[in-house]
């Protein structure tokens, strides 16, 4: 579109004569009685035209294969230097538990490729990116900060879910394309920053703005899932702000592995169910990775694939719980063989081989598999979970327990991965553990579900404890809840194994929020939940640009009121308002509209005082605090300001005003004197001289000479 | 038939040079532009820079211009032609283009002032949503163009005749702006000192000492100054072609000078005060764009003058009366700036005003109909002139720096030829010492100046003077660079707002330009074949290609020997009466084609 709108002008300036009123108009054929979208969006926005450019497949138009995708990985981390670190595999050395690991090791056993994967980071608010902070020889990565929150999230563990890597690639472009920015009108209609994921202002509806409301009927659901605007609609949860992302990205570090499961995926893709794998098998295909099962022994990578028998299902080969219980989905014989065919009818559970009993002696004290990983001492000696039954014996999840327990940047030991997520196919669900057991509930319950229903709310999928759906065993959630305490969910994404192509965008649009709640919750989950449980932090307020009075000279004091149980932090790292400037250009365009240029955003720490409040929804009295942000008297234009708050335990930001990545904008006018009357007169006298002195002198020079000059005749012109 | 004018065409004394140069001068910039700086720039802060600017940029740039044109006695073309050699026509050209390209939109620009005088005299502003008034004319294409048209019409009414026309509009028009303006300020200032204070005045004359320290408000001085005594423009250079023999170059550029200046002063004065009075955030009304402040702002605030709807009618007559009469002044200008160049290559006068005219209205259409959008408080805005002036506006810098060019040129000939007679040594020191000199001693101090021009003004053009163009261009391309992320995409030509499509179309039209010198500007293609040229244009024997002739506006008498100049020798470069070889009716016709 812009090129064509170059080549207009070019035309316009050089052959003004052909008069095109046309620009910027749109017609329709037979059009229907409401709004179309491209009477309200751009015609980027309304034709699904992704504003990062590149191939159908970078446009979601297509599926990303292994190599396309790591490509792409590549570029990106290679554009956005400052915040992106390509990475594939680890490096290896000595492990948590003391073993020898190589790069190798994590590469899996049939195509040898490691897992790529991107580490995502600002740096903090010092912006020491991605390659600043501590370095980690293990994992490989730098941008390593003690005091800033990890999260892991991990697509594509079964080979044949394929928008489970799709989902992360959204994810990524989304951050590579909007980091930095602020203030961008995503959808071309106008307002900026209107409509964020989720039910922001509690209508009931995921379309704050009402755009997608507004369209005639017969273009709400145009990603055609039978829901009128619902997420993954045009116009529904399509303008988040930016700067949400910015600050996200700048406060956290994000451990983003799109395709765990690439020997699988490849199978998948290139043998198992050859294109168009969305018609000759929607519902089935490779799940599991390509572990030799036999009859050779390892390696044994000239062998062909033997559909029967190979491959280990890594969303079952975690420690926590391994292979407990029986019954559940893990085969009834570990190492059987199933015939293909059934394989694909889904009759065998072969497809869930949970890996290799462990018949090691872990500890060495002599006997085996005598403390499985349950987080208890089952045999009293004073040790926990010292010698495992099985699991961890594929390379892809010995990558993701050595990522996790090896990135321990505080070096406390504990996982710095306070939430995780995974992403599969299909069924449109959030899940939170337990998988391993039916009818029984984690200590975490009430607030595993209140972020699930978050999640569950962007997305309109359903929230529901994993097991329900039905149990398992050593799967990645209860193996990051029950040994590292980190809040984990799987999110089923979609509606098929294998989507149809024209699916992969939109499907990957309406999960988009996720992972940016997760990573916003990733600091605190477990004090989030309960704060919001309570919904204290909706009570607090930031005084509105509407009630802000600016005084008439000196500081603008920008008050909040907080409530008396909220854990604050009086930390001004963490608990202050953010503001900056906005002035008019000096050099103004002449005929255009108003040009403005931001100073950069500036924070300034609260004080409290004694002053008393009343909350919001519950008329509660609350405290008052207050920044007073030195803004000079002689400055004249608009302030923006928002606050930002920490708790006492680490949980940063809870943002006002709400949706996080918004702020109030004030106008300011000049509050200085104008200037002092003496010096005025003074200067008014030297420029008076100057000017109209000089003028003056001139003109009596030229009136002198003149008299001196004889009178010319005037001369005729002719032609 | 000839078409040859017979002899040269000059003012009638003195004061219509002025008068005339003074209209070309004063213009919009004046009015609207000078106040904002002065609200953005930190009041009386920005008086000092801009002062100092007139002396050190626009005035010495001026007496460059009135000098080469007293010398010339031709259009830009064929002032450089002259003085810098047939290769540099080109130069010229661009000069002549900046200022027609300007004039453009400048037209549309002036349509909309004279549409707000009939607004102002007919009480169309009393009580009204300005922005309402200001959406509804701009969306309504008949309207602007209609208005636009009135302006070009006017336009062409005072320059048909030649200077003596050109002269008599410009004295009444000038002296009705002084008489409007000094209306406005009482009227403002009664406003302002309502209250016992005189709020603008004390902002507009005091200096914020911070703000003085920064570079960007001597930039802003330095380029208010430049654009606003049309200094490079080549309107001095055409002006002078009309001077009268032994007239004084200097005292008219200082003239001009003050004079644009001090009519900046009281009309800064008297905005700032307007606005001061009746706006609750007068800095934030006179920060926003030229055009916001004048069709929107000033008319609410006028309409609170003194004297109730007497004062109201007063003060919005005279205002948009004087900034209309600004405007066509500056339009005269403009056009006579082309129709110049066209009547020293022999084009008829009225033919060349026809056309000109013509090509300044059609082109100048798609601003006033093309991409009216709307802007985030609901201001309606051009967005096709926006972008005409963001790719032409700078360009009249490399006009400014091709006259410096010409004058090095011609110390350094100068020079040169002194060091082969063994008059002088070589070297930098003696080129400092000798050859710097030449241009103000030859042209400048001619013995007719009241005025004389000390040496001063040889360092201000060669060093002064290619230091502020480098700071200009590096500044407004540095900022327009750095405020795209990534920066490179500035550099997108597709973008209308970015610097890839000022310099995409600079460098198309200084392509052709240089491409035409050989072609068009020095040497003419001559049809000899049989019957009318177009029954022949695609047989290469029909045509041969002669040098062109370039007719000089001499008066009877002047002393405007060219010999020492590059331009010197060309046979072709003759004064008006005189025939040219190989002149012949054909001529005529094929120049018509040519320019069609």
């Amino acid at each position: 579109m812009r090129n064509a709108k170059a080549i207009l002008l070019t035309l316009l300036l050089f052959n003004s004569l052909a008069l095109t009123g046309s620009i910027g108009m749109t017609t329709q054929d037979d059009p229907p009685e409401g709004l179309a979208p491209e009477d309200i969006w751009s015609l980027d926005y309304a034709n699904h035209f992704y504003p990062w450019g590149g191939n159908e497949k970078i446009q979601f138009k297509e599926f990303h294969d292994y190599f396309t995708m790591r490509d792409r990985m590549m570029q990106l981390a290679e554009q956005n230097d400052n915040i992106m670190s390509f990475h594939e595999g680890l490096n290896g050395g000595t492990n948590a538990r003391g073993e020898e690991t190589t790069a190798d090791t994590y590469k899996g056993w049939h195509y040898s490729h490691p897992s790529p994967w991107m580490k995502i980071t600002g740096g903090g608010e010092e912006l020491e990116g991605v390659y600043g902070g501590e370095c980690n020889d293990f994992v490989g990565d730098c941008g390593n900060y003690e005091n800033i929150p990890d999260i892991q999230l991990v697509g594509n563990h079964h080979a044949r879910e394929w928008m489970s890597y799709e989902v992360p690639m959204m994810f990524l472009e989304t951050i590579a394309y909007y980091y930095g920015t602020a203030g961008i009108d995503n959808d071309g209609d106008g307002l900026i920053d209107e409509d964020t994921w989720g039910d922001s202002d509690g209508d009931g509806q995921l379309d704050d703005d009402g755009d997608c409301l507004s369209l005639d009927p017969s273009f709400q659901d145009s990603n055609g899932d039978g829901e009128l605007c619902g997420p993954g609609d045009l116009g529904v949860d399509e303008d988040f702000p930016e700067q949400q992302i910015t600050d996200l990205v700048n406060t956290r570090e994000i451990y983003l592995i799109p395709m765990l499961n690439v020997d699988g995926n490849r199978y998948d893709r290139e043998v198992f169910c050859p294109e168009p794998a969305w018609e000759s098998c929607p519902s089935g295909g490779w799940r599991k990775n390509l572990r030799n099962n036999g009859p050779e022994p390892l390696p044994d990578l000239t062998q062909n694939i033997d559909e029967d028998c190979d491959g280990v299902d890594l969303n079952r080969n975690y420690q926590f719980e391994w292979g407990w219980p029986l019954g559940a989905t893990i085969p009834l014989i570990p190492g059987t063989c199933t015939p293909a065919e059934d394989e694909r009818a889904g009759i065998s559970n072969n497809d869930v081989y949970t890996g290799p009993f462990d018949t090691s002696d872990n500890d060495g004290d002599g006997l085996i598999n005598e403390d499985n990983v349950d987080g208890e001492d089952d045999d009293n000696d004073g040790k926990v979970d010292e010698d495992w039954a099985g699991g961890n014996s594929e390379p892809e999840t010995r990558f993701i327990q050595d990522l996790t327990e090896m990135n321990d940047d505080d070096g406390d030991g504990a996982s710095d991965y306070k939430a995780t997520l995974t992403w599969h196919s299909y069924s449109e669900l959030v899940l939170y553990p337990w998988g391993h057991c039916t009818g029984c509930e984690t200590p975490d319950h009430a607030e595993l579900i209140y972020h699930g229903n978050k999640m569950a709310e962007m997305t309109t999928y359903e929230n529901m404890q994993s097991s329900d759906l039905y149990p398992t065993t050593g799967d990645y959630c209860d193996w990051h809840y029950g040994v590292h305490d980190s809040y984990c969910y799987t999110i089923e994404i979609g509606t098929a194994f294998h989507q149809r192509p024209e699916d992969i965008d939109h499907i990957a649009v309406r999960n988009l929020g996720i992972p940016f709640y997760m990573v916003q919750i990733s600091d605190n989950p477990r004090e989030r939940a309960q704060i919001g449980i309570q919904e204290i932090d909706k009570s607090q307020w930031l005084i509105s640009s509407e009630n802000l009075s600016i005084p008439s000279d000196g500081w603008v004091p920008i008050t909040m009121c907080i409530a008396p149980d909220f854990p604050f932090t009086n930390d001004q790292n963490h608990t202050h308002v953010m503001w900056r400037t906005v002035k008019p250009t000096r050099q103004q365009s002449d005929f255009g509209p108003k040009e403005w240029i931001e100073a950069d955003w500036e924070m300034t720490g609260f004080e409290e005082t004694q002053n008393n409040c009343t909350l919001k929804d519950n008329n509660n009295t609350g405290t008052t605090i207050v920044a007073n942000l030195p803004v000079p008297d002689d400055f004249s234009g608009k302030l923006h300001y928002k606050s930002m708050l920490g708790t006492r335990s680490g949980t940063f930001p809870f943002s006002y005003p709400e949706p996080a990545g918004t702020y109030e904008e004030i106008s300011i006018a000049y509050r200085a004197p104008y200037g002092n009357t003496f010096m005025a007169l003074l200067l008014f006298f030297i420029v008076a001289t100057a000017v109209w002195g000089g003028l003056g002198i001139a003109l009596k020079i030229m009136v002198d000479s003149g008299k001196d000059e004889p009178q010319l005749g005037k001369k005729e012109a002719q032609g | 038939m000839n078409h040859l004018q017979k002899s040269s065409d000059e003012f009638g004394s003195r004061i219509g040079l002025i008068f005339a140069a003074i209209g070309a001068a004063i213009g919009t910039g004046n009015i609207w532009r000078f106040p904002r700086m002065v609200g953005a720039n930190g009041g009386g802060t920005f008086l000092i820079p801009w002062l100092f600017f007139l002396f050190i940029w626009s005035i010495p740039l001026v007496i460059a211009e009135f000098a080469i044109g007293k010398r010339a006695r031709t259009g830009t073309v064929g002032a450089f032609r002259i003085f810098v050699g047939r290769k540099f026509a080109w130069m010229g050209l661009w000069t002549a283009w900046i200022s027609t390209a300007i004039g453009f939109y400048y037209a549309v620009v002036a349509g909309w002032c004279v549409k707000y005088f009939t607004l102002g005299a007919t009480n169309g502003l009393a009580n009204v949503d300005t922005v309402e008034v200001w959406n509804a004319f701009l969306t309504d294409p008949g309207q602007v163009i209609l208005f636009q048209f009135i302006v070009i019409a006017i336009t062409i009414m005072a320059i048909w005749k030649g200077a003596k026309a050109i002269e008599s509009v410009n004295i009444w028009m000038m002296c009705s702006l002084f008489v409007m303006l000094f209306t406005t300020l009482a009227l403002a200032l009664w406003m302002d000192f309502s209250d016992g204070s005189l709020d603008g005045a004390t902002f507009m004359f005091s200096i914020q000492w911070d703000l003085l320290a920064e570079p960007e408000t001597w930039i802003n001085g330095l380029s208010q100054s430049a654009w606003s005594c049309s200094a490079g423009m080549g309107m001095a250079i055409t002006y002078a072609v009309y001077m009268r023999k032994d007239e004084d170059t200097v005292l008219n550029a200082a003239t001009m000078g003050l004079a644009n200046n001090s009519i900046s002063i009281i009309a800064g004065l008297a905005v700032l005060s307007a606005i001061f009075a009746a706006s609750p955030d007068p800095l934030a009304v006179v920060t926003g764009g030229s055009s916001a402040i004048t069709f929107l702002a000033l008319p609410e605030v006028f309409a609170q003058a003194p004297g109730g709807a007497g004062g109201r009618w007063v003060m919005m007559t005279a205002f948009f009366l004087g900034l209309s009469f600004a405007a066509l002044t500056s339009m005269i200008s403009t056009v006579e700036l082309c129709v110049r160049n066209f009547v020293d290559h022999g084009i008829e006068r009225n033919k060349a005003v026809a056309f000109t005219a013509t090509a300044i209205f059609l082109l100048g259409l798609p601003s006033t109909f093309v991409w009216i959008k709307m802007d985030a408080e609901g201001v309606a805005f051009p967005a096709f002139l926006e972008v005409q002036d963001h790719i032409w506006g700078y360009g009249l810098m490399f006009s400014g720096l091709f006259i410096a060019f010409s004058i090095w040129k011609y110390g350094y000939i100068k020079w040169c030829g002194m060091v082969e007679a063994g008059e002088i040594e070589g070297g930098i020191p003696s080129f400092i010492k000798h050859g710097m000199s030449g241009f103000r001693d030859d042209f400048i101090n001619t013995g007719d100046n009241d005025l004389w021009v000390p040496r001063a003004w040889d360092f201000i053009m060669y060093f002064a003077f290619p230091i502020l163009f480098t700071v200009l261009i590096v500044s407004y391309f540095g900022d327009l660079i750095s405020s795209f992320d990534p920066w490179y995409t500035a550099f997108n030509p597709s973008d209308p707002h970015g610097a890839g499509i000022i310099l995409l179309f600079w460098g198309v039209v200084a392509a052709l330009f240089i491409g035409f010198n050989d072609y068009v500007l020095t040497r003419r293609p001559v049809y000899l074949g049989e019957g009318h040229w177009i029954t022949g244009l695609f047989d290469r024997g029909n045509w041969e290609m002669r040098d062109a002739p370039l007719f000089r506006n001499v008066p009877e008498g002047a002393e405007v020997s060219i010999d020492a100049l590059p331009g010197g020798e060309d046979p072709q470069i003759v004064e008006v009466g005189e025939v040219p070889e190989g002149w012949d009716d054909v001529y005529g016709e094929v120049m018509d084609a040519e320019l069609a």
